[in-house]
């Protein structure tokens, strides 16, 4: 179980059912309801979204303390606890942190560090990357590494795939695989069209991938030592690191995924004051990253990543315009054209997965001629992930969403490098040990086979 | 013209989910200031006190909510004088209530409940026992709240509406009057 809704607390007012992009949610109006779990690709838009909270009127005053049990909460936990809600496991990671055989590894994706303030009563999308870094440190893990590092070697591997794809003609359009609800969605819906799907995996899972095996070398250890945990926008992530393909070297690439939310509670639960920590760096070398690495956080960000690098694959000389407006924006499906040399590469970015079925529905039938196709299944991309902290008031939802978009390309421009391949730890661990980006190692340790079942 | 008597907030069971967006976004506005609750649900450190109430019924569900009587019953039965008219609209002070329930005794309509009170992000503590200070709970149109009613303003199907009964008298006066004029010829 990863999200669930409580039956004695759902009033059965189905404005989940509304944003749930999987028709997953099952029941008539005005009696509780059910998730189809065998539809549901976890996104959590339905833990955003529920307002049916445990209420003193209603539920009685012991109520709250009980529900805050049976779901694992920190007992300082205090907020509204609702109907929709995702697991928690915040214990596997105080647990790890407390054992001082484990070496820890946290990584946190870029929309964390766009969102986490918020909890502490920050406005909407303030950035905080320092204060993200400071925490992490406070509460002892012995790395503090960042998801934008393998974000970085995504676009490596993933753009290096798709140049060989168009070149050497593979299956096309090929599909970005970051997002692991997307991938869950088109293995239940579309399996016939998984070889669409790039076998790159998602930046947590290079990066869980990367920490026991390189990150592990770095410390004088084995992949044994490692614990390795990741900080995610995303309700799904803990899914996919129970996947079971998702151990390529020998150990389980990430060993728990918890969310942005569970990480605020967390930091509260340890008595660490928020606003008085000091900005702090990310570890090196696997914490350094670019701009292009933290614009995975919004809709169109792998895509615009991709083709910073890309293009420069293909043609051996920089982009003229680093920014590829073409590509941002915030409409459900949109395509366009780049020029790269001779090559028009024909791209799509998707975002909201409903949009996804006519996409999916056009490439069956072979009507939909483009090279690349992004698609993640939030709203606007990860910023407004089922993970992120929840909005008290939904009229605040449009503001949320924008200031987290705005905050993630501010941090991009401040960035000393905005391309994956001029970072230069990603230089050096293609030098030192992955060689060559889709390299034999490479694909052993980075790639994989979707659509197990 | 100037206004004589206050306004109120009606629900709609007949478009009303029952989602309680509109007892969160209550909960939510009252606080901002007195309990530091921000726009996320982690910033809040008290228990939900909304001030309006969904209730469920045999045809629904809707939220009740006062309705600010002209001759208002919980006013008139407040011993602690915790109960005023301000601007047209009945008001608790939460400092002054000690929780007695005449009020609640008094709304015909169960507009009122007793809720824990806090500030500061804190329950307040009774002085002489461990459980938290309580207080009067009910709508106050969100007086002095920008941007006027928070539960009209969230909630998704527009279930509920403010309503100001001397305006949609005139406007039903008038409504009345032209379709008077129409039935001039048969008269």
């Amino acid at each position: 179980m990863i999200v669930a809704i409580d039956q004695n607390l759902c009033t059965g007012c189905r404005e989940c059912a509304e944003v749930c992009p999987a028709y997953a949610i099952v029941g008539e109006q005005g009696q509780p309801q059910t998730i189809d779990t065998d539809r549901c690709v976890m996104c959590g838009q339905c833990v955003q979204k529920c307002k049916s909270y445990v209420s003193i009127l209603t539920h009685g005053k012991k109520a709250y303390d009980r529900v805050k049990k049976e779901r694992n909460i920190p007992d300082s936990v205090q907020e509204p606890l609702f109907a929709a809600y995702a697991v928690c496991n915040l214990d596997k990671v105080k647990e790890a942190l407390a054992d001082k055989n484990k070496f820890t590894i946290v990584q946190c994706a870029p929309a964390v560090r766009v969102a986490i303030a918020e909890e502490f009563g920050a406005d909407l999308g303030t950035l905080t990357p320092g204060k993200l870094s400071a925490a992490l440190h406070t509460l002892g893990f012995d790395r503090v590494y960042d998801t934008n590092f393998p974000a970085d070697v995504t676009i490596m591997e993933e753009g290096t795939e798709l140049v060989k794809r168009v070149t050497e003609g593979g299956v096309l359009p090929m599909f970005t695989s970051c997002c692991p609800a997307w991938v869950k969605f088109l293995e239940n819906n579309y399996p016939e069209l998984s070889d669409h799907l790039s076998s790159a995996k998602s930046p947590q899972q290079i990066g869980g991938a990367i920490f026991k095996t390189y990150g592990a070398q770095l410390e004088g250890k084995t992949g044994e030592d490692i614990f390795s945990v990741s900080v995610m926008p995303c309700t799904c992530k803990e899914f996919e690191s129970e996947r079971p393909e998702m151990k390529d070297s020998g150990f389980r690439d990430v060993d728990v995924a918890i969310t942005t939310r569970d990480l605020a509670w967390l930091i509260k639960d340890m008595g660490i004051d928020w606003d008085a920590l000091e900005d702090q760096e990310f570890d090196q070398p696997l914490g350094l990253y670019t701009g292009a690495g933290t614009i995975f956080g919004v809709t169109g960000g792998v895509m615009e990543a991709a083709i910073r690098t890309g293009y420069e694959l293909v043609t051996g000389q920089p982009i003229p315009d680093l920014e590829v407006t073409a590509v941002r924006g915030t409409e459900g499906f949109r395509t366009s054209v780049i020029k790269v040399g001779d090559l028009d590469l024909k791209v799509g970015v998707v975002t909201g997965l409903k949009n996804v079925i006519p996409v999916l529905e056009a490439v069956k039938n072979g009507t939909l001629d483009l090279h690349f196709i992004e698609v993640m299944t939030c709203p606007e991309g990860c910023v407004s992930g089922g993970g992120q902290p929840k909005l008290l008031m939904d009229t605040d939802r449009e503001a949320a969403y924008a200031n987290r978009r705005a905050a993630t390309f501010a941090h991009d421009r401040e960035l000393t490098y905005r391309k994956s391949h001029e970072n230069p730890a990603i230089k050096k661990i293609y030098e030192e040990f992955l060689e060559e980006p889709n390299s034999h190692i490479a694909h052993h340790l980075l790639h994989t086979k979707y659509c197990l079942k | 013209m100037k206004k004589e008597i206050g306004s109120f907030v009606v629900g709609d069971s007949t478009k009303c989910t029952g989602c309680k967006a509109c007892e969160v976004a209550c909960f939510t506005v009252h606080n901002r200031k007195s309990n530091h609750v921000g726009n996320t649900v982690g910033t809040v450190t008290v228990p939900v006190t909304p001030r309006l109430f969904l209730t469920r019924f045999e045809q629904g569900c809707m939220p009740i909510q006062c309705k600010h009587c002209e001759d208002a019953p919980c006013l008139n039965a407040c011993s602690k004088g915790a109960i005023s008219r301000i601007d047209h609209q009945v008001i608790v002070d939460a400092e002054k209530c000690i929780g007695c329930k005449d009020c609640m005794q008094a709304c015909p309509f169960g507009a009122i409940a007793l809720l824990p009170y806090a500030k500061d992000g804190r329950l307040v503590a009774q002085p002489m026992a461990e459980e938290p200070k309580v207080f009067a709970s009910k709508c106050d149109l969100c007086a002095g709240i920008e941007g006027g009613p928070a539960c009209v303003k969230v909630c998704p199907h527009q279930a509920l509406r403010l309503v100001d009964p001397e305006a949609e008298r005139e406007e039903k006066n008038i409504r009345a009057a032209e379709s008077l004029l129409l039935t001039k010829d048969w008269r």
